[in-house]
């Protein structure tokens, strides 16, 4: 147990170090935050409610990022550097190992929800009730499940900068075409037949209507849990097949 | 002494291709071994297997008389890969301290220091910010956390400047007086001459000699008598059955032979009139490069 605790806390240690994630997770959010809700005059007739869903966006697009991105690099770095090998011939369980990174990337995330509420909460005054704060921030670190997958997927990759270059147009692409950055309804129609299909779209979607007092749609949950599935199958699939390969 | 490693028979194929063919040979409590061979020989897979890494196709690898991969087993073994970076977002200290952690008995943080000369900077440095030399030294103390009985290193000093290698192998010939038995590759054979005390050399996935470097050097060896003498005495000599090869290098007469006794007996009894008479052992580098070129010709 004590193992455990221990492995947890250097796991998000090295998260919290780690440039890049400071960077995207937690400061370009907030920056996008400030400069959308105070900066350019968006026009929306309900300034209120626009704050509040556009704090979930961020929200939403940090969580997303870390997940895909911090999660798959470092799976990419910790294979090509000889580090996953060191760590298999350590006494230590490959279970504990595993339950460390997730339990230390899940608090990371609780970590980056609560910051960016907080700061939205400083910037606009943005209010919300107990249940809605929670509920959306549940919301986001269960959502996140899908884009997980995704970085354990991308952390089947080869090479490092391959890893970070994929990641990074897969993240701009789900969060512009799932409208984290700007509602889906000012895109033509096209691309938002498609958008609401995208995990993005549904994963903002679902904390866009808890703020607005309403439950997540049933489509939202479903979509999600079925993005997470396939991830899950295909990144499985390939690592099997890069096992055969080795051994 | 008890048996460490027992490697019965092993074998590892890849496709169609064979890295390890039928090895066989077990290593006692407190042995210093090199294994030792050309790239593509078989010392990597060989390593491997023993570490649990990869199972052999056929035949058996013992640690402790039990499976490598058993958590019993690593927690008794230390050990140096090569071309590892550790993971980055650390201190070295932190880093350390959570390897410890690992094992059941570490060794204390104090002795770590002691033995891999670790400053008190660089253990406040971040494990990405490390220099080469740095990072081979934080893996070797990564290697004794747990206090091991069993250290193996993978080409340890690749990357060290001289004075690094040397307090290396100190500390390796430390280790080794302490009871712990030692396994290491390496490719400088200087290194397993001096160090080791027993050599396990491979070639194109087979075992072709195991003994103390200098029953290796002993058994197959070339020696030379050279001496100085009239250039006419190369063709006369060369007709006997002593002399395997004769040369002339300036004035200097060179006779390869296995029984230089008999040579010096061949000098004096011809009245070959020969000064500056001077006995030669063959070299480990030749050793080795005529074991590994014979299998090439057979292969």
């Amino acid at each position: 147990m004590k193992l455990l605790l221990m492995q947890c806390k250097v796991e998000m240690l090295r998260i919290l170090r780690n440039p890049y994630y400071v960077f995207w997770s937690l400061l370009m959010p907030i920056l996008f935050y400030f400069i959308f809700t105070k900066v350019v005059n968006t026009g929306v007739p309900d300034q209120g409610e626009w704050q509040a869903r556009y704090l979930m966006s961020m929200t939403v697009f940090s969580v997303m990022g870390s997940s895909m991105m911090t999660l798959g690099i470092r799976l990419v770095q910790e294979k090509t550097q000889g580090w996953s090998t060191l760590m298999r011939i350590t006494p230590l369980p490959d279970s504990i190992y595993f339950i460390g990174q997730m339990v230390g990337q899940t608090i990371i995330h609780v970590f980056a929800i609560a910051v960016i509420f907080t700061a939205g909460a400083l910037i606009n005054h943005v209010s919300l009730s107990v249940s809605e704060w929670v509920l959306s921030g549940l919301w986001i670190l269960a959502g996140s499940a899908p884009f997980l997958a995704i970085g354990t997927l991308v952390g089947t990759m080869k090479k490092v900068d391959t890893a970070s270059a994929v990641s990074n147009v897969i993240y701009m692409v789900l969060a512009i075409t799932g409208g984290l950055w700007m509602p889906l309804e000012i895109m033509p129609k096209l691309m938002q037949s498609i958008g609401h299909w995208l995990p993005s779209y549904n994963y903002g979607n679902g904390a866009w209507m808890i703020v607005r007092g309403e439950a997540p749609e049933l489509s939202n949950v479903w979509i999600l849990l079925g993005y997470f599935v396939v991830f899950m199958l295909v990144s499985k699939y390939i690592r099997r097949k890069q096992e055969a390969g080795v051994s | 002494m008890r048996e460490i490693v027992k490697v019965e028979r092993a074998s590892k194929t890849y496709k169609e291709h064979r890295a390890v063919h039928d090895v066989s040979f077990s290593i006692r409590e407190g042995e210093i071994v090199a294994i030792l061979g050309p790239n593509g020989a078989g010392k990597t897979t060989t390593l491997s297997m023993i570490l649990g890494l990869i199972k052999p196709t056929s035949g058996e690898v013992r640690l402790f008389g039990k499976e490598p991969t058993e958590r019993t087993v690593r927690e008794r073994m230390g050990m140096m890969l090569q071309e590892v970076s550790v993971m980055g977002g650390l201190k070295v200290k932190e880093l350390l301290e959570l390897f410890r952690h690992y094992y059941p008995n570490p060794l204390a943080l104090k002795e770590i220091i002691a033995l891999t000369a670790l400053t008190e900077s660089e253990l406040g440095m971040r494990v990405e910010k490390l220099s080469g030399g740095q990072k081979r030294r934080l893996n070797f103390a990564l290697s004794l956390a747990g206090n091991p009985d069993l250290l193996l290193f993978d080409e340890p000093t690749v990357g060290m400047d001289t004075t690094s290698r040397q307090r290396f192998w100190h500390t390796v010939h430390t280790l080794s007086e302490q009871g712990k038995t030692i396994i290491f590759t390496t490719h400088y054979l200087q290194e397993a001459d001096d160090v080791a005390k027993r050599i396990v050399l491979f070639n194109q996935g087979r075992i072709v000699a195991d003994d103390t470097p200098s029953a290796i050097k002993g058994k197959i060896t070339k020696s030379y008598v050279t001496f100085k003498a009239k250039p006419q005495w190369v063709k006369l000599l060369a007709g006997f059955p002593e002399v395997i090869d004769i040369r002339q290098e300036d004035d200097i007469i060179r006779v390869e032979t296995e029984d230089t006794d008999a040579v010096l007996a061949l000098l004096f009894h011809e009245r070959v009139g020969a000064s500056s008479i001077r006995i030669e052992q063959g070299k480990l580098d030749e050793v080795f490069e005529r074991l590994t070129a014979d299998m090439k010709e057979v292969g």
